[in-house]
């Protein structure tokens, strides 16, 4: 008695062990926790359906203010409405988040938290830890030569605390990053064109190679009251 | 037996060791310090209970005879200030007496501390410990009180109809009436208060006055005494001279220790926190450095002062060593308490409640307060008017009317100020526009523009306008992120 024969039902498998989100296997997507786009085409191309709901996302832009914040909107809006409320860390921004624009977009005011900082590693990881937040945006000025394997370093920090504290962190960076490791979750590259942008994962876990072109037309209309009673905020794909 | 006698033997039934009697305790001025403390006499009866039992507590001359007389005021007003707040512990009703003497009502208070002798030796056991000694004595009436203190007596008089007894054997001077009154009195052969009581009231109204009369009326309680109430500090102030000189901040940090304990001690006794708290280091020949921490919301935690203030101190530099540590508190606030969350941060999502005025604590205490704001909306036509830095967590959360439906598309990112452009505008194709903007001249910083939304050789959507007023330049203003 007690014994378990190998074919039994409880016995892990190789499959259902291979279905853990830790591993992933070449090119088949990972199954990670995941946030909704707001986008149906761009939930499509990413690695699980989404932005990952933990772990560093770069979005590398040749310079800022080409439209990379519009990607994230959506998501600022949703995670707005959800409860406890918790803070939107805005760290060094390039410039100042207009108030009106936000809120026409239907991100709360009240839970944006704008921190100005020349050390923004230190201060993402505080909001990290914190567990007050929700999410963090960051910008990372351009590296000088010696100091990219502090910034690695860094990075390798604040990867290991989104994955424990289980909160999305975005960082904007600039285009001539993209050569440099990274131990981000996803790297994509933006670059505008009429009406929408362009897209390319330079590295995920399994997402679409090929670039991608979607217009700002495309993205689900988001206002408060449609996402106070349509889905759940968060879309966790794949339950563990 | 008469209903007085009655009483009379029942209180003697409650004496439980026999003691010397009052007039002869009273009489053996001064008391020698006694080695230890014998209980107190209670004096109390079962059918009159006085609605009021003060207690006198009165300071030893010894500390502050030796000083100036500019000092000795100073001193003594501290000290005052520092029984006051002992007393705080024990009844609300405290009144200060100045110079030397502090009053307590503390009958609502018998019941929780086990009953008058109690209160009285424990409140005794804290002035002791803060290292004050005290005559003090306890009575239905506060001018009866301060004049057993002075009498030198530990006594307490609960029975209004056992005070005239009490007070019939001490001489007036305990009143601290003038001078001139009391040889008057002395002239006639009032000597003592008992004396004086028996006096006919109309001719002692006319020989020494209608404020005398009415002092002997407070003093057995035929007539009320209004008091003002001592209202606690509004601060906490402490300082520490270490007699040697701090060069580190960890020394700095473990000389403010014993001084975060007081500050927890002193906000906890007055169930209340505070959101400033203020750091002097006084150097030998520099002027002092001031530290600032602003509170996200208000604490009473010595730990987390202490986790700021080592924040603080550790982007600070040193210039010269420290000398002196002073603390000080902005005004106290109510404190609200809440729950802990039951997971950690971070845990299954993490939590909020605690979390967040803590992170905004944390990132003030390194960045300084203005780099970490939240943002808000006001309701303005001039676009770099129509936000504004908000403290976080309490921005507008209506939207107003003005800005939902008169408002065209706005940008993402506003720019800091407006950026000029070079008037030939080549390399911008205008998408939209203009959106006349025309307001402002009521407080001199009129804006008359025309606003565009043009796209750049890059892509990137931006804010431009043009000024209404020659020369017509052509400026940036945001960024359609």
């Amino acid at each position: 008695m007690g014994q378990v024969t190998p074919d039994s039902p409880s016995e892990p498998t190789l499959e259902r062990l291979l279905e853990h989100p830790a591993i992933w296997r070449g090119r088949s997507a990972a199954r990670t926790a995941t946030l909704g786009t707001g986008c149906r085409r761009l939930d499509d191309a990413l690695p699980g359906g989404g932005w990952p709901a933990a772990g560093l996302t770069e979005i590398l832009t040749a310079r800022s203010g080409l439209g990379e914040l519009r990607l994230l909107i959506p998501l600022l809006a949703t995670l707005g409405c959800e409860l406890p409320a918790r803070w939107a860390a805005w760290i060094s921004p390039p410039f100042e988040p207009y108030a009106p624009a936000l809120i026409a977009a239907g991100v709360p005011l009240e839970r944006q938290l704008v921190v100005r900082t020349t050390d923004p590693a230190w201060a993402i990881e505080q909001t990290l830890n914190s567990g007050g937040c929700a999410i963090v945006l960051a910008w990372f000025a351009a590296t000088t030569h010696s100091s990219k394997s502090t910034q690695l370093s860094a990075l390798r920090r604040l990867q290991l605390a989104t994955q424990r504290s289980q909160v999305p962190a975005f960082l904007f960076r600039p285009l001539d990053e993209a050569a440099q490791s990274s131990p981000a979750e996803l790297r994509l590259f933006f670059e505008p064109s009429l009406e929408g942008g362009r897209l390319k994962l330079l590295k995920s876990r399994g997402g679409e190679r090929r670039p991608l072109d979607i217009l700002w037309s495309e993205w689900r209309k988001l206002n408060r009251y449609e996402s106070k009673q349509g889905k759940p905020a968060r879309d966790i794909h794949d339950q563990t | 037996m008469t209903r007085r006698e009655r009483a009379s033997s029942v209180t003697r039934a409650f004496r439980a060791p026999r003691r010397p009697q009052p007039s002869q305790r009273l009489q053996s001025l001064p008391i020698p310090q006694p080695t230890q403390r014998p209980e107190p006499l209670l004096l109390e009866s079962l059918f009159d209970s006085a609605p009021e039992s003060w207690i006198a507590l009165l300071s030893q001359p010894s500390l502050s005879q030796h000083l100036p007389q500019g000092e000795v005021e100073v001193v003594d007003s501290v000290l005052l200030q520092r029984l006051a707040s002992i007393a705080g512990g024990f009844t609300s009703r405290v009144s200060l007496e100045p110079p030397d003497a502090l009053l307590l009502e503390v009958r609502g208070s018998f019941q929780l501390f086990g009953g008058a002798q109690s209160l009285c030796l424990q409140l005794l056991e804290r002035c002791r410990q803060a290292g004050v000694e005290l005559r003090w004595s306890l009575a239905p009436t506060p001018l009866a009180a301060l004049a057993l203190a002075r009498a030198g007596g530990e006594i307490i008089v609960l029975a209004r109809d056992r005070l005239a007894g009490v007070l019939a054997p001490l001489s007036l001077k305990v009143l601290g009436w003038p001078a001139h009154t009391v040889a008057r009195l002395d002239a006639v052969g009032v000597r003592t208060l008992g004396a004086a009581l028996r006096l006919p009231r109309a001719g002692f109204v006319q020989r020494f006055g209608q404020q005398t009369l009415l002092a002997l009326d407070r003093l057995t309680g035929a007539a009320p005494e209004p008091r003002r109430m001592f209202v606690t500090r509004e601060h906490f102030r402490a300082k520490h001279e270490p007699g040697f000189e701090l060069y580190a901040q960890t020394m700095v940090l473990q000389c403010l220790e014993p001084l975060l304990l007081e500050l927890e001690d002193f906000l906890r006794t007055r169930q209340s926190g505070i959101d400033l708290l203020m750091l002097r280091l006084q150097h030998r020949n520099r002027p002092p450095t001031r530290i600032d921490l602003h509170l996200a919301s208000s604490e009473l935690l010595a730990k987390q002062f202490r986790e700021l203030l080592a924040l603080r101190l550790s982007q600070l530099e040193l210039l010269a060593p420290v000398q002196r540590i002073e603390l000080r508190s902005g005004p106290l606030q109510p404190l609200v308490t809440c729950s802990e969350s039951i997971w950690r941060p971070g845990e299954h999502g993490g939590a909020v409640g605690r979390e967040s005025p803590a992170l905004i604590e944390r990132l003030r205490a390194r960045l300084g307060s203005a780099a970490v704001y939240g943002l808000c909306l006001i309701p303005e036509h001039r676009p770099e008017n129509a936000w504004g830095i908000a403290e976080p967590g309490v921005g507008r959360t209506s939207v107003p009317k003005l800005t939902s439906s008169a408002m065209s598309r706005r940008p993402l990112w506003l720019l800091h100020k407006p950026e000029a452009l070079p008037s030939a505008l080549q390399d911008l194709q205008i998408v939209e526009g203009p959106e006349r903007i025309e307001t402002g001249w009521w407080d001199g910083r009129e804006v008359a523009r025309d606003y565009y939304i043009a796209r750049d050789e890059a892509g990137a959507e931006l804010w431009v306008y043009r000024e209404r007023m020659p020369p017509h330049a052509w400026y940036l203003h945001g960024v359609f992120g």
